[in-house]
């Protein structure tokens, strides 16, 4: 295992105006590491990996990322252009999808890749044609997101995170908006990312991918990361009483 | 009812050229000032949804000026006040179209921030974590989708400007109801001229209002 983290929060807090929603949560993730983060909803998890997506600045700490302090509170001009050399080694999965409906699934598999790592074009629906093949879409290459059930967009959203090769990968409660019946072929898309060794951090509801999958379980409540443990041992033998008290809710 | 001898033929021949030069008139006003005021709405938008403070003030008063004044004065007081202000004799056809730009430029800005602001968030936080870029973002993202909703009111805006052109006629632009106007004046024949104009005007709005409604649900069923 490799001695520096891929991606760390260090003591990061995030306020909106008087709501303090993360305090000083630190979090290393390590590579080939699959962290899942379990915790009530506004426990700040969602916040959190927002932070990490570079989608919201942190009020106090930094993110930093193979050594380099890519978000901090003052946005300075070094640390902008750190991110700006990083931003596509972090892929994202939306809870929501957010496929873009204007273009196609291949078009929206090949789009970052094209504009932004200025891959020739043939090169681009190569990989994004192995990747729609991984996941079991190939046959739907030239359709439109609205025509995809919940769980074919997702399908497609993690692909087009994958085209472009991210060394991290971050889940916001990928399977949250769909069916019972449609998260399996998520999860199962999911766990064999896991198998292949990529590097995760997964926000989510599903204890079960957690406790199976998860090499390290991190659990949050009001905005502190109050429990950490390896993978199923968390499930097995919670410390603290409020991961206590949550867990008792899975188990009817 | 009224004794009335229509006199039909008064719109034919010479007439017919004289008001038909009058509509060709109207509908080339009615062209530049789609595109003029296409041009305006996008800078006042973009005023409107400036990060800077002043350039906010400055598009948001604007157009609330604009949006809340009647148009018939706005035309009077670019025609005969401007050229106070600035010393200058403005050319009605430039006053017609100036007032009517800024006019629906005013409206038409708001089409376009509705377009945009119809752009769910999170299609352009995706295209950020990709690592496209804030003018990629925009262009590739933001923008297809806002002008797919812009499009059909941005053509309602066409048929206003057909309609407003009319007022023209009070700072004698001489597209087709000024032309009307004149000629009734001329040959004492208002009915048969006004009908004549109002028929004009619903032939040309009517189809184009009905044929946006269709396009409209089909972009809905989309």
């Amino acid at each position: 295992m490799a001695a520096t983290p891929i991606i760390v929060a260090e003591n990061v807090s995030k306020r909106f105006g008087e709501n303090q929603v993360l305090t000083r949560v630190s979090l290393p993730v390590m590579e080939r590491d699959v962290v899942c983060v379990v915790g009530p909803s506004g426990s700040g998890k969602t916040t959190l990996l927002r932070c990490l997506a570079l989608l919201e600045v942190p009020s106090e700490g930094r993110v930093v990322m193979q050594g380099l302090p890519i978000s901090t509170p003052e946005r300075s001009k070094q640390v902008r252009s750190a991110a700006r050399a990083v931003r596509s080694d972090i892929g994202m999965v939306f809870q929501h999808f957010n496929l873009w409906p204007h273009m196609s699934v291949l078009e929206n598999l090949i789009e970052a890749p094209v504009r932004v790592k200025k891959l020739p074009k043939s090169e681009a629906v190569a990989i994004a044609e192995k990747l729609l093949a991984k996941v079991d879409l190939l046959d739907k290459r030239n359709a439109y997101p609205g025509r995809l059930s919940g769980g074919q967009q997702q399908r497609v959203a993690i692909a087009r995170a994958l085209a472009m090769s991210p060394k991290v990968l971050l889940f916001d409660e990928a399977t949250s908006a769909l069916d019972p019946e449609l998260r399996r072929e998520v999860l199962l898309v999911m766990r064999q990312l896991a198998q292949e060794g990529m590097t995760m951090l997964v926000v989510t509801h599903e204890m079960g991918f957690a406790r199976q999958v998860g090499t390290r379980t991190v659990f949050m409540d009001k905005g502190e990361i109050v429990e950490e443990a390896p993978g199923a041992a968390f499930f097995e033998k919670p410390k603290t009483e409020r991961a206590q008290r949550f867990l008792q809710q899975f188990e009817e | 009812m009224f004794k009335y001898q229509f006199r039909w033929d008064i719109v034919s021949g010479d007439n017919l050229d004289f008001l038909m030069s009058g509509l060709q008139m109207t509908l080339i006003v009615s062209a530049i000032t789609l595109v003029l005021a296409m041009i305006a709405g996008l800078v006042i938008a973009l005023l409107d949804m400036s990060r800077f403070p002043p350039a906010r003030w400055v598009g948001v008063t604007f157009g609330e000026i604009i949006r809340n004044t009647p148009i018939l004065v706005q035309l009077l007081w670019v025609y005969y006040v401007l050229p106070i202000v600035f010393g200058v004799r403005i050319e009605s056809l430039t006053a017609l179209i100036v007032g009517l730009s800024l006019y629906q430029g005013a409206f038409i800005s708001e089409v376009y921030r509705s377009g945009i602001q119809s752009v769910p968030r999170g299609h352009s936080e995706a295209a950020q974590v990709l690592g496209l870029s804030p003018l990629q973002n925009f262009m590739r993202i933001v923008l297809p989708q806002a002008i797919r909703m812009t499009l059909p009111p941005l053509a309602s805006n066409f048929v206003q400007l057909i309609k407003f052109s009319s007022l023209g006629a009070v700072i004698s632009v001489s597209e087709i109801t000024r032309r009307g106007m004149e000629l009734s004046s001329t040959t004492f024949r208002p009915l048969e001229i006004f009908t004549f104009i109002a028929v004009v005007y619903f032939v040309i709005c009517w189809p184009l209002a009905m044929g946006i409604r269709v396009w409209e649900a089909k972009l809905r069923n989309r």
